[in-house]
């Protein structure tokens, strides 16, 4: 109630004071207003990147209460509010209120980049943006910690459950596990990445698309020659220095790696519980900007589970499907990430019976589920093709046709990766086209800009949304 | 009865065994078929070709496109690895060989795991696991000609040579592929099994099974010979080496064409020839029959349980090693009529 009343009372002061479009100020000064409450913080900031950036002249004003910042607003190009999910509702003509920054627990910073009229970036937004990427980076990190805002080191429980004290701040994550990689997109620190796996993104296409994710793809991709679950050159690894490892609890090689003293975190995100909480701990040792983020995904994926569980909720006579692997005759077994998103969007998996990993099976066994779907996977060579043999001909579901590959964009999206519950709604869509209300273009047009700040193209959608 | 009349009865009994009992496998499976369905679906395959009953589709395309290709995948690769073990028993003269002595399964694995890199078809596969698998018995054959005394002794150890060698090219192969494409399919491959075969697989195998098959039961007399060593063949008028090159090119052959259809299956060649021996004697006359059927009818049972038990297939080299292994210790037991 009161955070309306003082978006109300900052929308009056704006057009009281008639600045729509408003228009930070002249010069190069940068107008960087904050409470007082984290005033030694900011001026520590401020020193630091005025240290770097000596053309642009910084100027820090201080306020007492949220309400007098955001009334303030207009006249600012970067507001810190210690309540970052009340963003100042200006009215822009052309110009915009960038995403929030939060360099400090329960402090958001928003960039109001004012003047974009003309096309050209004025200097003073870029600046501004500068200024907000600086306090949520690993430097701005740092100069917090120095201030005492921010703990010296973080301690986590991964998920190998293995105690683990991470000094702060990571600045060079090295992640051989790719899911991790897309975690760390995920909570908007790709830019601390030395070296990465990409398991997947192997066509041109999909090359192209992570380099437009991430200009440094090809750098990170190759910066160790050998780094797999099963491999890796420790020695090339410890010459980046990293000084947070993210691997998988299955990676054979961390015995090794602990011998650097290297801080490791091992995953294991075989569910959506497990997949939230991955991005939590990453949100939790990379910093309060990271733990936003993470935060911001995983509500954004209970709401959207939500939004499909009550869809598919009732559904009489659950569709029966098939999930194979690499081989036409691998089955995903009950405890895998792909028969949990089956049942997510609101079929059954006929395979549910058999535990472990993959599972060999024999045709006679699939005439006996007689499965209504068949669901092949992204990766491993699996193609339409492998059903259209003879042999299946009598299946059900290649009877029906209704034969489908689980797309992709870079990650496939039968992985425990974010983009997994892009997965799950194109699943209920192919599943239930007439029951379920879903826009799979929509969502995924919407998540890839929110979380990997990538602008899906036309051709992108039609492979991802056929 | 006599001792040599039970002993031919028992024989007889043991050459028709396989039919019975494929018949009879062609009933089980985890798709419950009625015993008059699937006898209406072997009819209408035999008299018109295609499904011309009633019957739904999808009971006739498992009797007649899973488990008939199946059983008889299994019957001819169990028959030509069991008889393939019993021929080089015979030639390299010890119990302890079989036709992977000499590196065709190492060569055939190293094949298919390097046409699955480069995305060829089943067929490709295939032919590259059989190119293979030959090409590696030929480099064994063609080095132990580099020394020249105890060439048996110096065959065999080349053989392990170069079976070590492709198998290093294997995991080469498996180092360098990407974990979540190509790996996982030469896994599966080189773990053996019959789950993906089809009709399509059996023209070449039957082809290649039943001529090697037919050529070392022709030269079963002669096999005796050489099982004596090589002075006695030379002796007896024999070319023991020209002999032995064309048995181990057959065998190789039959090798090759059962793993590049089943992958690498274990133990047959091993177990079944010396099951044989207590049963009929160490001589080749009765030993290459009794060895193809009884290699038929190991296999049969193995894949039948394979395919049956669980809803997941159990990997085949599971139920080879576990029954295979005491079998064979039984078998060095009770032994008394074979090696001497």
């Amino acid at each position: 109630m009161l955070k309306r009343f003082s978006l109300f009372l900052a929308v009056i002061a704006l057009l009281v004071g008639g600045v729509a479009p408003a228009v930070a100020q002249s010069g190069n000064s940068l107008t960087v207003l904050a409470p007082t409450s984290v005033q030694p913080v900011v001026e520590a900031w401020a020193a630091a990147f005025g240290e770097a950036h000596t053309d642009v002249s910084l100027n820090v004003e201080f306020v007492e209460s949220s309400e007098e910042i955001l009334s303030r607003a207009a006249n600012a190009s970067v507001i810190l509010t210690d309540d970052p999910a009340a963003a100042p509702e200006l009215d822009f003509e052309c110009g915009f209120i960038s995403d929030v920054y939060v360099p400090l627990p329960g402090v958001g910073a928003w960039v109001i980049a004012s003047n974009s009229c003309g096309g050209s970036v004025d200097p003073i937004d870029a600046a501004a943006l500068d200024f907000a990427a600086f306090i949520v980076s690993a430097d701005g990190q740092q100069v917090a910690i120095d201030q005492g805002a921010l703990p010296e080191s973080v301690e986590i429980v991964d998920q190998a459950g293995m105690t683990v004290t991470i000094p702060q701040p990571v600045r060079r994550i090295a992640s051989p596990y790719s899911m991790a990689t897309f975690y760390v997109y995920g909570v908007g620190a790709g830019d601390r990445l030395v070296v990465a796996g990409y398991l997947g993104v192997n066509s041109d296409a999909t090359k192209d698309v992570m380099r437009a994710i991430d200009p440094n793809f090809d750098a990170l991709s190759t910066a160790v020659s050998t780094l797999s679950q099963k491999e890796a050159n420790i020695e090339e690894l410890a010459a980046l220095e990293p000084d947070l490892l993210l691997a998988s609890a299955r990676t054979d090689w961390l015995d090794a790696a602990d011998e650097l003293g290297l801080a490791i975190i091992r995953f294991d995100g075989e569910s959506p519980e497990k997949l939230k909480e991955a991005m939590s701990l990453l949100g939790a040792v990379l910093g309060p900007n990271a733990a936003y983020r993470a935060d911001e995904f995983n509500a954004y994926y209970d709401e959207t589970l939500a939004n499909i569980l009550a869809q598919t909720e009732g559904i009489e006579n659950p569709v029966r499907v098939y999930f194979s692997g690499t081989d036409a005759l691998r089955a995903a077994s009950a405890d895998m990430y792909q028969t949990m998103m089956i049942e997510a969007a609101g079929g059954v998996s006929v395979s549910s019976d058999l535990a472990g990993y993959w599972n060999d099976v024999n045709l006679e066994q699939i005439a006996v589920w007689n499965p209504d779907v068949i669901f092949f996977p992204p990766y491993g060579g699996a193609s339409a093709d492998a059903f259209a043999a003879p042999e299946w001909a009598s299946i059900k579901a290649v009877q029906d046709g209704k034969v489908y590959g689980v797309p992709k964009l870079v990650a496939p999206w039968d992985t425990p990766v974010p983009d997994s519950i892009l997965g799950i709604i194109w699943m209920a869509e192919t599943l239930y086209p007439d029951q379920v209300d879903l826009d799979c273009p929509v969502e995924a047009t919407n998540f890839y800009s929110r979380f990997y700040g990538y602008t899906v193209t036309e051709s992108d959608l039609q492979s991802m949304c056929p | 009865m006599s001792v040599e009349r039970r002993q031919a009865v028992l024989y007889i009994l043991l050459l028709v065994l396989p039919l019975p009992l494929a018949v009879y496998t062609i009933g089980l499976g985890r798709y419950e078929i009625a015993p008059g369905d699937v006898v209406r679906a072997l009819a209408d395959w035999v008299t018109v070709g295609h499904n011309a009953s009633d019957l739904p589709d999808l009971a006739y395309d498992i009797v007649i496109r899973v488990r008939l290709p199946r059983i008889a995948a299994a019957m001819l690769i169990g028959g030509n690895l069991a008889v393939t073990g019993a021929a080089f028993q015979g030639i390299f003269r010890n119990p302890l060989v079989d036709s992977n002595i000499l590196g065709v399964t190492s060569g055939a694995g190293f094949g298919a795991a390097l046409m699955l890199l480069l995305k060829g078809s089943t067929l490709e596969v295939q032919m590259s696991a059989f190119f293979f698998g030959m090409l590696a018995v030929l480099a064994a054959y063609a080095a132990s000609r580099l020394y020249h005394t105890a060439p048996l002794l110096m065959l065999t150890l080349v053989g392990i040579v170069i079976g070590s060698f492709f198998s290093s090219l294997t995991s080469l192969l498996k180092y360098v592929a990407d974990p979540l494409d190509a790996l996982p399919a030469i896994t599966y491959w080189l773990m053996g099994g019959l789950t993906s075969v089809t009709q399509r697989d059996l023209p070449m195998l039957g082809l290649i099974s039943i001529t090697g098959m037919i050529s070392l039961w022709l030269v079963r007399w002669r096999l005796n010979v050489l099982s004596m060593g090589d002075s006695e063949a030379l002796a007896l008028g024999l070319n023991p080496t020209r002999l032995k090159v064309i048995i181990i090119l057959f065998s190789t052959l039959m090798t090759a064409a059962a793993v590049s259809v089943g992958g690498v299956i274990g133990w047959v060649g091993l177990v079944v020839p010396h099951a044989a021996r207590t049963l009929v004697g160490p001589s080749h006359l009765r030993l290459i029959p009794a060895t193809i059927a009884m290699g038929m009818v190991f296999l049969l049972l193995i894949d039948t349980l394979s395919r049956t038990m669980l809803p997941g297939e159990v990997p085949l080299g599971v139920f080879t090693g576990i029954v295979g292994a005491p079998l064979l210790l039984i078998i060095l037991r009770v032994n008394k009529t074979g090696w001497k």
